[in-house]
């Protein structure tokens, strides 16, 4: 095992202990910056802003957890809500019987889990508010698979790892830093309020990662990989919507 | 041609500057009544304030509604609506531009907030706000501020073309800007960041949620409006070009009438 997947184990536990010298340490000092900075006073903004938050956010604080009363009566749908990808429409007509989700890149025994294979996974639950970096937010309970779950499932990163980037079902893809992937909020989410994940809503798995926007909580996950740099992966911003031009870390 | 001044730290031996004045009478007395930490703080202040304006109107056109609580999304009871007013849902949406507004909202909000602490420390340890800014208490009585009110409402009143410190009603409103109304944006600002809130929680009970952080803040930038108008308005009244020019140059030149 690995310097960095042992911390990955040690910090599933809410407040989990990783500290930010110990994210320092393993070379996650990422933490501070995104992994391309803009030109301009926007980038310096935009590097102003991560670091702030992040120190903000040192001791990996839980973003807020409501209480059932607080779950939203119809959780909206917003963006894609049904993929038109022949595969996937294949898969969803099965029930996502034989749908897998693909690990890869550094982690020491790439492999692919089926939907059973990451139910039984220790699952974490949590009703958290998704904040839309439209405007809009609602509350809902998530289940899932914490991300550094299924990571260690795969033998753990290796000690170069520095992203985690996601493909969903409809060509999008985002990436998040090992600041978030340790957090244990960051999940893997098969589950909406007790049902199976609604197709609208990102079936069969999203992921949830509290203290960003809803842009970087990328529905129909498809595929993960753990890399050192986002470079060459499209346009090299880290995800779709940086390639756009909104700001790779989704923070506020 | 000397005016007694009561200004401050700011009053010196340089403050009163004999110039040539080819157009008017020969020679005419000005003032220094700015100084340069004021101006340059007002001047980024103005951009900082303009582009924020304009790109948190972006953001709003994106959702144009406004709701209570935690919880807030389109069909979920909202507490405004634009399409009430005429503009439709997807209107609005071709009109803002979430992106633009956005990474030029977070870059301003820097520019405003470094700025803004600058001039707050500066002014508060030159005495600019004690002296300057700060109300007295004799100020404040309800006698002195009808009659203050009752100047401010005759346009360009020699009184107010000549005044060199500010008044009450003035210093109240950019006491109230300065020590409020910012701090409650910038507050209400952050307490819509999920990862603010994660490490603030206690933002979110101040406010009473996410949502009722997104309203407050769009209805002070509806009051950051109304400042901005009623304040170029008040400059405009009280001789628009003497007025900008000493908050360009720091000069001000007396006018005729009170010499
Ligand atoms: C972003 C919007 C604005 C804000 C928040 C703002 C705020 C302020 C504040 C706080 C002061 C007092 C400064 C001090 O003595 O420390 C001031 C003075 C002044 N402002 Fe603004 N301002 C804004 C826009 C403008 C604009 C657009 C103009 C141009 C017409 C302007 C012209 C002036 C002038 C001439 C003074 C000096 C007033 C006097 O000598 O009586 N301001 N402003």
């Amino acid at each position: 095992m690995s310097r960095m997947t042992a911390d990955l184990t040690r910090t599933t536990k809410p407040g989990g202990a990783i500290s930010r010298r110990r994210l320092l340490a393993t070379g996650c000092s990422d933490a501070f910056r995104p992994p391309v900075i803009r030109g301009g006073l926007i980038g310096a903004a935009d590097v102003l802003t991560m670091s702030t938050t992040r120190w903000l956010l040192t001791d990996q604080p839980l973003a807020r957890e409501y209480t059932r009363a607080d779950i939203a009566p119809d959780f909206p749908t917003w963006g894609q809500t049904n993929p038109s990808d022949e595969v996937y429409q294949q898969h969803l007509s099965e029930g996502f019987a034989n749908w897998s989700l693909s690990v890869g890149g550094l982690v020491e025994r790439p492999r692919w889990f089926s939907l059973d294979e990451l139910k039984r996974l220790a699952s974490r639950t949590q009703i958290t508010a998704h904040v839309c970096e439209q405007g809009w937010s609602a509350i809902g309970e998530w289940t899932g698979a914490p991300l550094a779950q299924v990571l260690e499932a795969a033998g753990g990163v290796t000690p170069d790892a520095r992203y985690v980037v996601f493909e969903s079902a409809d060509g999008w893809y985002e990436s998040i830093d090992m600041f978030e992937v340790v957090h244990p909020q960051t999940i893997l989410a098969y589950r909406l309020n007790g049902d199976d994940l609604p197709v609208g809503n990102g079936a069969p798995l999203r992921l949830r990662v509290e203290r960003q926007c809803g842009y970087k909580n990328i529905k129909f996950v498809s595929a993960i990989r753990v890399v050192d740099s986002v470079a060459g992966i499209r346009r090299g911003t880290g995800g779709l919507s940086s390639d756009f031009g909104f700001h790779w870390y989704g923070g506020v | 041609m000397l005016i007694s001044s009561s200004f401050g730290p700011a009053a010196g031996k340089d403050d009163f500057v004999v110039a040539t004045d080819p157009v008017r009478s020969g020679v005419s007395t000005w003032l220094r009544l700015h100084t340069y930490n004021v101006r340059i703080c007002h001047w980024i202040n103005v951009i900082a304030g303009g582009y924020l304006l304009l790109s948190g109107i972006h953001i709003f056109l994106d959702f144009p509604e406004l709701y209570w609580g935690h919880t807030g999304y389109q069909g979920y009871p909202a507490i405004f609506k634009l399409s009430d007013w005429g503009i439709s849902w997807d209107e609005a949406g071709e009109m803002g531009n979430r992106m633009w507004g956005r990474n030029y909202h977070f870059t301003f909000a820097w520019v405003f907030l470094i700025n803004g602490m600058v001039y707050a420390a500066w002014n508060l340890w030159t005495g600019h706000v004690r002296d300057r800014l700060w109300p007295r208490r004799d100020e404040l009585s309800s006698a002195r501020l009808r009659d203050e009110l009752a100047e401010q409402m005759r346009w360009g009143s020699p009184a107010r073309a000549t005044a060199t410190s500010y008044g009450t009603l003035q210093k109240v409103s950019y006491v109230l800007m300065i020590f409020i109304f910012v701090p409650v944006m910038l507050l209400t600002g952050i307490a819509q960041s999920p990862s603010i809130a994660a490490a603030w929680p206690w933002l979110l009970d101040l406010f009473g949620g996410r949502q009722s952080a997104r309203t407050l803040h769009s209805i002070g930038t509806v009051l950051f409006v109304l400042f901005v108008v009623v304040h170029v308005l008040e400059v405009l009244a009280a001789g628009a070009v003497n007025r900008i020019r000493a908050m360009i140059t720091g000069r001000f030149r007396v006018p005729e009438e009170a010499q």
